[in-house]
C-alpha cells in the first residue's frame, strides 16, 4: 500500500495538470479569502470562512483529483496492472488515495492556522478536526462513485462537476443564510450538516452535543457513496 | 518434482450478457511445462487467460492455481508473473520505479537493476514509460513478469512488436527460467514459437477447446506437404497431386518419406527437374487454417 502511495506522490509532482488543480487553486482560493477574511466575517462569520475553505480543498484538491486520478489510472490498465500483484483491492484505493488525502487534509490544516493567526482561532478544535475528517470521507467516498461513471480523466471535468459545484453552493447557501429556515433540507443536503458543524466548532456558542448529531447526515452520505462506489466502480476501462 | 498441477480448470463457462464466451472448457498445466493456449480471434483464450491470472471471475466450473482460487492473491501472486497483454503502466514513472513498484508488490525480492538488464533496458532505466517504444514497453512488461524468478509465468503476445533480437533475448530468459523448473502459460500469434517450444498446445476455437495435444499429435491429424514446379509437360506423376496453371504441383501426404522417395526416384527415373521443392510435415498454421474449414 505504501509503495503505491510514494509512487503516486512522484507521480503528482511530475503531473502539472495535478499539481495545479490539486494544489495551487485551493491555496489561492482559500488564501483570498483569508486575506478577505473581514468581508467574509461580515457576511456570514469565521466559522463560514473556514467552512468554505475546506470544502474549497475537498472539492477541488481531494475530489477532483481523486476522480481525475482514478480514471487515468484505469484508462492506461494501470489498476489492471496492480490488480496483477498481491496487494488487495482495498490496499491499491488507499495506496492510490494516501497522497490527494493527505494532501488536501496539510492544505485544510496549513489555511486554517493561517486563518486562526490572522482572524482568531476555533472555540472547539476537536469538534473542528472531526467535522473536517468527516467532510474529507464523504467527498473521498463521492469520489469512488463518481470514478465509477467517469471514463477518462478528460471525462472528469465533467462528471466532477455536480459535485464540486453543488457542495460550494451549499456551503455558500448554509454559511450566509444559516439553518433558521429550512434546516433540514439545508441539513440533508451533502456538505449542508457538515458546513454546520464546522461553523459550530469555530464560532462557538452551540453544545457540542447538538453538534455532533450533525455528522450523522455527513456520514450518511460516506455510507451512501460507499454503497454507490461498490454497485459503480469498475477497474478496467469498458471495451 | 511435484505432477500436482499447477493449474486446473474444470468446466469454466464464462458469460457476457447472451454470449457465451467459454463453453465447458476443462485443461490443466502441469509443474515445468510450457502450454500454449492458442485460438482463433474470439476463440475465448484472452477470456480464459483473464480468469486464470484472477482478472475475472467464471459464470460457472472451477479454476484452481497451485491449489487456491485464482483471486487468493496473497496465496497465488507471489508464485506468479503476468505479462499483460496491453502495457498498463503509469506514464510518469521511470523504467527503474515501474519495476521497482511491481515487483515490490509481487512480494517477491530480486535486484531491479538485473532484471532492468534482462531485457536490455539498462540504458533506459531513468526514462518515463511515456518516452518508450511500444517495443520497449513490451520488454518492462516482461521485466516484471519474470521480476524474482516465479514458478509461473503468463505471458500474453509477448513478442508482439519486438525486433528480431529482442525477440531472441526474451526466449533465452524464458528458456534460462524453465531449467529453474518455472512452469509457462504462452498465448502468442506467432505460431512458430509455439510450435518450437510448446510442450502442449490448447487450441481454442468458438469458446471450446478444439483440440489438445503436443505439437506432434495436433500435426499427425493432418497430412504433410510437398511442393515443386514443373516446367514442361511430363510424363504421369506418381502420386495423387494438385497442378495448377502454371505447373506448380502440391502432395498431400500421409507418409511423407515414402512419397518423397517415390517422387524422387520417378523424377530421377525420367530426368526432370522438380523446382523449388520443399517437402514438410504439416505446421500448425495448417492445423489453425483446418480449423475454420
Amino acid at each position: 500500500m505504501l509503495s503505491i502511495a510514494s509512487s503516486e506522490l512522484i507521480q503528482v509532482f511530475r503531473n502539472r495538470l495535478i499539481l495545479i488543480t490539486s494544489l495551487i487553486i485551493p491555496v489561492a482560493v482559500s488564501a483570498f479569502f483569508v486575506r478577505q477574511h473581514e468581508t467574509y466575517a461580515a457576511l456570514g462569520s469565521l466559522g463560514y470562512i473556514a467552512a468554505i475553505v475546506t470544502f474549497t480543498v475537498a472539492a477541488f484538491g481531494l475530489y477532483a483529483t481523486a476522480v481525475t486520478t482514478l480514471a487515468s489510472r484505469r484508462q492506461n490498465l494501470f489498476l489492471k496492472r496492480l490488480r496483477s500483484t498481491a496487494e488487495s483491492d482495498p490496499g491499491i484505493l488507499a495506496g492510490l488515495l494516501l497522497p490527494v488525502l493527505v494532501i488536501a487534509a496539510v492544505q485544510v490544516a496549513a489555511i486554517l492556522t493561517a486563518l486562526a493567526v490572522v482572524a482568531g482561532g476555533p472555540s472547539n478544535v476537536a469538534l473542528l478536526v472531526v467535522a473536517i475528517l468527516a467532510t474529507l470521507a464523504m467527498l473521498i467516498g463521492l469520489a469512488l462513485a463518481t470514478a465509477g461513471l467517469t471514463n477518462s480523466p478528460e471525462h472528469a471535468q465533467v462528471t466532477t462537476l455536480p459535485v464540486t459545484l453543488g457542495v460550494i453552493a451549499v456551503t455558500t447557501w448554509v454559511g450566509i443564510s444559516g439553518t433558521e429556515n429550512l434546516a433540514w433540507l439545508k441539513r440533508l443536503l451533502p456538505g449542508g450538516a457538515a458546513t454546520e458543524l464546522i461553523m459550530n466548532a469555530w464560532n462557538g456558542g452551540v453544545a457540542v452535543t447538538d453538534s455532533l448529531l450533525l455528522l450523522a447526515p455527513t456520514l450518511g452520505w460516506v455510507v451512501i457513496a460507499v454503497n454507490l462506489a461498490t454497485r459503480l466502480f469498475r477497474w478496467e476501462p469498458r471495451r | 518434482m511435484s505432477t500436482t498441477p499447477v493449474i486446473e480448470v474444470e468446466r469454466l463457462n464464462l458469460t457476457y450478457g447472451d454470449f457465451h464466451a467459454v463453453k465447458d472448457l476443462s485443461f490443466e498445466v502441469r509443474p515445468g511445462e510450457l502450454y500454449a493456449l492458442l485460438g482463433t480471434n474470439g476463440a475465448g483464450k484472452t477470456s480464459t487467460l483473464e480468469v486464470v491470472e484472477g482478472h475475472r471471475r467464471p459464470t460457472s466450473g472451477t479454476v484452481r492455481v497451485f491449489g487456491h482460487r485464482p483471486d487468493d492473491r496473497q496465496a497465488t501472486r507471489p508464485r506468479m508473473g503476468v505479462m499483460l497483454q496491453e502495457s498498463g503502466f503509469s506514464p510518469d514513472l521511470t523504467v527503474r520505479e515501474s519495476v521497482g513498484l511491481i515487483g515490490r508488490l509481487t512480494r517477491r525480492t530480486d535486484d531491479v537493476d538485473r532484471v532492468i538488464d534482462l531485457v536490455d533496458l539498462t540504458g533506459r532505466a531513468g526514462r518515463k514509460v511515456s518516452q518508450l517504444s511500444g517495443g520497449e514497453k513490451r520488454r518492462l512488461d516482461f521485466a516484471t513478469a519474470v521480476y524474482g524468478t516465479p514458478e509461473l509465468i503468463f505471458l500474453d503476445e509477448p513478442t508482439t512488436g519486438l525486433d528480431i533480437q529482442s525477440r531472441d533475448a526474451v526466449w533465452a530468459t524464458v528458456d534460462r527460467l524453465r531449467e529453474n523448473g518455472s512452469t509457462i502459460v504462452l498465448t502468442t500469434h506467432y505460431l512458430e514459437e509455439a510450435q518450437q517450444r510448446a510442450d502442449r498446445i490448447g487450441l481454442m476455437h468458438q469458446g471450446v477447446l478444439h483440440r489438445e495435444g503436443t505439437v506432434s499429435e495436433l500435426t499427425r491429424t493432418l497430412p504433410g506437404v510437398i511442393r515443386f514446379s514443373l516446367a514442361t509437360p511430363m510424363p504421369p506423376l506418381p502420386l495423387q497431386a494438385d497442378v495448377d496453371v502454371d505447373g506448380k504441383v502440391t502432395v498431400e501426404s500421409f507418409e511423407l518419406q515414402k512419397d518423397l522417395h517415390l517422387l524422387l526416384g520417378w523424377a530421377q527415373a525420367h530426368a526432370v527437374e522438380l523446382r523449388d521443392l520443399a517437402a514438410g510435415p504439416t505446421r500448425l498454421d495448417d492445423v489453425f487454417r483446418a480449423i475454420s474449414n
